[in-house]
Parts: structure tokens; C-alpha cells; sequence
């Protein structure tokens, strides 16, 4: 299969492309482990979830979505809509909003459908 | 050879740890009962007292003006995670296990549950469903951009994440939420952009008749709310319709009605609140009975009193009577008092099946009814804005299958006339949140399109309803060994069917 048609933008993209900054810290960030988003390293606070640390990150998106690819970013925060789906630590559609960052932890954002047989890329 | 059936591994097993999980464990517990508390989140405290604990614990300068803008109602929650936390790992007493997902309830109570990688089966003599609340699903046009979320998400990414939303903000829809929020980012040194309320001024004279005395302290409270943003410049609307985000990649804009004339804002996040009501997807999937709730617009588990539900489930699907019941805002909206209060009744009423105790007290129930008394006047104060109108032909219902309205309405009007039928034909409420967004408004839908009236119907709910990952699956724990049937080799319908296979025709 055509590895550009499977995983276009990001997977070759060579930074995170920030979107607009939708919140920041209400502090300085203390007590921080440092996570893998897309290969890239992200600074995390001890004790939070992956989608909050992604929000902070000004990530675009986290999966664009199977049907049309449209981006989504996390919308109820409390495990309900499903919308913060991405790959931790090699399995795939989990939330992001219910799992917490570790340090070392690999994140990956989803690009549509993923094969789901294709070995997952560190 | 007989097989027997497994022992329970606890007196009761409660699904959520808010404040009705928790009041309930404690009560069971102070009667020597053994508790199994299931829970989604990292530490105890449900929604309304999200990552509580570690924000007390927090002194800095940060730490305490975040403690001081989410105010009394989030302290308040401090006492009871306490008396929870003193029983947990006790013997007998709470066995809590954090950051567990139920995929599976049974009326016999028979739980699956999800920790990590690992998955398996509880169960419990009596089961307690106390996984609290949603915010009602609001379909309008761009609600699935990025730079869209709800008022509780905000909340959430305060509570445990430390984080506070920056530049263009709008807060948009109604309920004691809404306010509170944007009172609680005022005091962080956010000032949004516009607050608009669905709500009008004559709802609020009309839900005066239903004002009790238990609700003037929530009165003065909102005012005191509405007063501080006023005071504060905040620009605020009433009667705010029609409701639309704009943008490509994101919101960069959203647009709205006031007064009949149509306004254009830029914005960076919009947020979202249209009231709360009962998660029904664990209830849904059990197979128990679900009623309307007219004044909050939701479904409901039909339930006792005291929190008793009831299965629709033929008795042949069932091993004996129904042992679940449902509390706090997962049996009706009532908030983290009520919530509380009602934990303690239930919890009651199951040391009264286990043979222990006269079933709840008269001030338990009084306590309820005292909670409660409230929401007739904020149910009519604050009725559904944004999710009141169905939604055009062009506005996505199913976030997870990206379904329009109007295909929905297509398809209903060629024939597929029922709840499950629209499911298998559409997608819709198949994707990963199954159908927690969509079947709300897929039902109103349906009911709209084929004028039926009373109670909107369901999707059936099947397990596994949330995600659980087939390596999972491959190792559960707890399994029934009389519903259990290993399949071996030579069981494989190939090896069994190789005589019969016709030959192919060459």
C-alpha cells in the first residue's frame, strides 16, 4: 500500500504544527515527565491525562477521523464521545482522556482507519 | 458431572466512585459489608470532585487560587473521599480499583470490567449503578470542530490538568454549570469573550412557582454568579438561537440569533453547556426499563425509591431476580447533595436484601426529597437551548460515523422505522462512543418523522459497551464455567464438515 496515501501530514511532518493556543498553564510547569507525541518530545505534568497534555501541547488535532478525515480534538473530557482516540505505547483507539501520561510513554495521533495489521512505528 | 456456579466476590459491587458511589460504599462498609467500587477515574471523587485530594494537598500560590475560584462546593467533597479512603484496602471493607472501565452489566449481578490490559468478570450479591451524569449531546452546525468542547471538559482540564482556556473565549447554552464556570474563569483572570444564554428572562419568572425554600440558597447563589460577571464586564446575551461554529481546521468564528437578529463573533473556543442528564448507556445495555423525564428532556432508568430498577429482559435471559440499582445522578439529576443522600438510602435498602438492617430511614429518604426540591425550579429555569430544536438536514448527529440529520431523516422516511433498523442501515451508534452522542437526538428523529409519541426508543445496548482490546478478551478472568464451552481443533467446522464439502465444479 502507498505509505503517502495510509499516513500523509503528520507522520512526515517535522514538527507538531501548533494550532490555535486554546489554554495554558495555570502555572509554571513543575514535576514534569516527558512523553513521545508523534516522535516529538512533549513535557507533561505528573498526574494528568494524555489529552490534557496534548490541549497544552496546542496539538491541531489528535485523530482525523476514519469517515473523512476531518481533526478532532477532545470534546467532553469524561470518557463519553470518544473523540480523543489515539495510539499509546502501540494500541490504538484509546482515551486519551481516561489514560495517564508516564513517562516514556509513545503517543501517536491517528490518521483515519489505520491497517490494522501494520506494525506501529516507534 | 454438576458444575457450580461462582461465588460472588463481594456483598456489593458500586459502578462509579462520585459522591453517590462513595456515600454508599462508606454506609455498607460501616456495616461490615465487602465492597468492590469500579471507577473510570484515577482518584476518588466522580466528576464534581475531580483530582480533589491532590488539589488540597497542592499549597502553591497556583494551587490556591484554583481552590479558591472552584469554591466551598469542591472542598465540600473532602470529608466523605476521606471516610472512602478509610475503608478502601480495609477487611472487610472497600476494594477500589481506580482507572476501571465497565464494559458489561448483568441484572444477575455479573460485571466485566477493564483495568489496563487486563479484563474479567465481578460479581456482586447486589449490584449498585452510580456512574453519574453526561452533558446533553448538542448537535448544531460545527460542533465537531476542534476549539468545540463543553463547559464540564473546561472544568475537568482546571480540576486535573492545572489549565486554563486563553484567547477568544465564548461560553454558549444554559444551566447552573454555564455560570458557574464563567464565574470560575473570571476569578482565574479569564474573561471570555460573550456569555449566551439560551435561557429568557420569562423562564425564570415562570420557575419561580416552583421556588421551594430549598432552592433560595442556589438562587442567591446564581444571582450572586450573574452579579460578579456583570460587575466584571463580561458581555452577556439571553434567548440566544440558532447556534453555529465556523472554520476549517477549527473554530474560528461562531455565529448565533438574538432577538432575531443574526451575530457574528471570531472565537478561538467555544463552550458548550446544555444541562445534564442520566448516562444511560450502562442501564441501556442491562436491560433495564428506561422512562422519560419530561422537565430535564432525558431518559431516566425507572426505578424504586430507592433505586431499584427493573429488567426487560425475558426471564429465560435472566438466572433470578434483578439485583442492580441505580443512584445519584445516574437515577436522576439532583447534584452532589442529592447524589450523596440518595447513595445513603440505596446503600440501605441493600443491607435490607442482604438480610440486614429495615430498608432506609425515614431521614435518609427525607434527606432526598430535601436535595431535590430544587430541581423542578431549575429544570424550568434552565430548559434545553442549544438541543431543543432538531437539528437541520446538514448538522452532524453521529460524531463517530459523521451522520447528518437529513440522511437520518432520509432513510427513516424510506422505511427503516425503528431504532435498530436506522442503527444497521446507517452506522449510526455504531462507532467508538456507541451511540452516547447520537441516540438522543437519532430517537427524536425518528419519533418527529413518524409522529409517534411517549417514551423515544432505544438502541439496544450490547456488550462490550466500551472498547476492550482482544488480547483482553483472550485472557478474562472470572468467567462463568457453566456458560463457558472450549472449543478445541477438532471442533473446527472445517475438520467436521470435510466429508459433505460439494467437490468444485470444473
Amino acid at each position: 500500500m502507498n505509505e503517502s496515501v495510509t499516513r500523509p501530514a503528520f507522520a512526515h511532518s517535522p514538527g507538531l504544527q501548533p494550532g490555535p493556543k486554546m489554554f495554558s498553564d495555570l502555572a509554571p510547569l513543575t514535576d514534569a515527565v516527558t512523553l513521545s507525541v508523534d516522535g516529538q518530545p512533549v513535557r507533561a505534568r505528573a498526574g494528568e491525562t494524555v489529552a490534557a497534555c496534548l490541549l497544552r501541547a496546542g496539538v491541531p488535532y489528535n485523530r482525523l477521523t476514519p469517515v473523512s478525515g476531518a481533526p478532532r480534538l477532545p470534546y467532553c473530557m469524561i470518557g463519553h464521545c470518544f473523540e480523543c482516540l489515539v495510539e499509546i505505547d502501540g494500541i490504538g483507539n484509546r482515551q486519551a482522556c481516561l489514560t495517564l501520561v508516564r513517562d516514556g510513554m509513545k503517543v501517536r495521533r491517528q490518521d483515519g482507519a489505520p491497517p490494522a495489521l501494520e506494525p506501529s512505528v516507534p | 458431572m454438576s458444575i457450580n456456579a461462582p461465588l460472588p466476590d463481594a456483598d456489593v459491587i458500586i459502578v462509579g466512585c462520585g459522591p453517590a458511589g462513595m456515600a454508599a460504599a462508606v454506609t455498607l462498609a460501616e456495616a461490615g459489608r465487602s465492597v468492590i467500587v469500579l471507577d473510570m477515574q484515577p482518584a476518588p471523587g466522580g466528576q464534581i470532585f475531580r483530582s480533589l485530594e491532590a488539589n488540597l494537598c497542592d499549597t502553591s500560590p497556583a494551587g490556591q487560587s484554583l481552590l479558591a475560584a472552584l469554591g466551598p462546593a469542591y472542598r465540600a467533597g473532602a470529608d466523605l473521599i476521606r471516610r472512602f479512603r478509610a475503608f478502601s484496602g480495609a477487611c472487610p471493607g472497600i476494594d477500589y480499583r481506580p482507572q476501571t472501565t465497565v464494559w458489561e452489566v448483568r441484572p444477575d449481578g455479573t460485571v466485566g470490567w477493564l483495568q489496563g490490559m487486563n479484563a474479567g468478570y465481578v460479581r456482586g450479591r447486589q449490584v449498585l449503578l452510580a456512574h453519574g451524569a453526561m452533558e446533553r449531546p448538542v448537535p448544531f452546525p460545527g460542533w465537531t470542530l476542534p476549539g468545540v468542547m463543553t463547559a464540564g471538559a473546561v472544568q475537568t482540564l482546571l480540576k486535573a490538568g492545572h489549565l486554563k482556556p486563553s484567547g477568544r473565549i465564548v461560553l454558549a447554552g444554559t444551566g447552573p454549570l454555564l455560570l458557574l464556570l464563567a464565574n470560575q474563569l473570571h476569578q482565574l483572570g479569564v474573561k471570555p469573550a460573550l456569555v449566551g444564554r439560551t435561557d429568557r428572562l420569562s423562564d425564570s419568572v415562570r420557575a419561580a412557582r416552583h421556588l421551594r425554600p430549598g432552592g433560595l440558597v442556589p438562587l442567591v447563589k446564581g444571582l450572586g454568579w450573574l452579579g460578579r460577571l456583570k460587575l466584571a464586564g463580561v458581555k452577556s446575551v439571553t434567548g440566544l438561537e440558532n447556534l453555529a461554529a465556523h472554520g476549517t481546521q477549527n473554530v474560528e468564528s461562531v455565529s448565533f440569533t438574538v432577538g432575531g437578529k443574526r451575530q457574528t463573533l471570531p472565537c478561538d473556543l467555544l463552550i458548550v453547556h446544555d444541562g445534564i442528564v442520566p448516562a444511560i448507556d450502562i442501564p441501556n445495555a442491562a436491560g433495564l426499563r428506561l422512562q422519560w423525564d419530561g422537565p430535564n428532556a432525558s431518559w431516566r432508568p425507572a426505578t424504586t425509591p430507592d433505586g431499584l430498577g427493573a429488567s426487560t429482559l425475558p426471564p429465560e435471559m435472566s438466572a433470578g431476580p434483578c439485583v442492580l440499582r441505580v443512584t445519584g445522578d445516574a437515577r436522576r439529576i439532583g447534584g452532589a447533595d442529592a447524589a450523596m443522600a440518595h447513595g445513603r438510602v440505596a446503600a440501605q435498602a441493600i443491607l435490607a436484601a442482604l438480610d440486614h438492617g429495615a430498608g432506609p430511614s425515614a431521614d435518609a429518604l427525607r434527606a432526598v426529597g430535601k436535595a431535590l426540591s430544587v430541581r423542578p425550579f431549575l429544570d424550568a429555569a434552565f430548559p434545553p437551548g442549544l438541543a431543543q430544536a432538531l437539528p437541520d438536514d446538514d448538522t452532524i448527529v453521529c460524531r463517530c460515523e459523521e451522520l447528518t440529520a437529513g440522511e437520518l431523516r432520509e432513510k427513516i422516511r424510506s422505511g427503516f422505522r425503528n431504532m435498530d433498523a436506522l442503527r444497521g442501515e446507517t452506522r449510526c451508534g455504531m462507532g467508538p462512543c456507541q451511540g452516547r452522542s447520537c441516540m438522543v437526538t437519532a430517537a427524536r428523529l425518528l419519533q418527529n418523522e413518524t409522529r409517534a409519541a411517549g417514551c423515544p426508543p432505544t438502541f439496544r445496548g450490547r456488550p462490550p459497551i466500551r472498547p476492550i482490546p482482544l488480547g483482553a478478551v483472550a485472557t478474562l478472568s472470572g468467567l462463568d464455567p457453566r456458560a463457558t464451552i472450549r472449543l478445541t481443533l477438532e471442533d473446527k467446522p472445517e475438520n467436521a464438515s470435510e466429508d459433505t464439502v460439494d467437490a468444485p465444479a470444473e
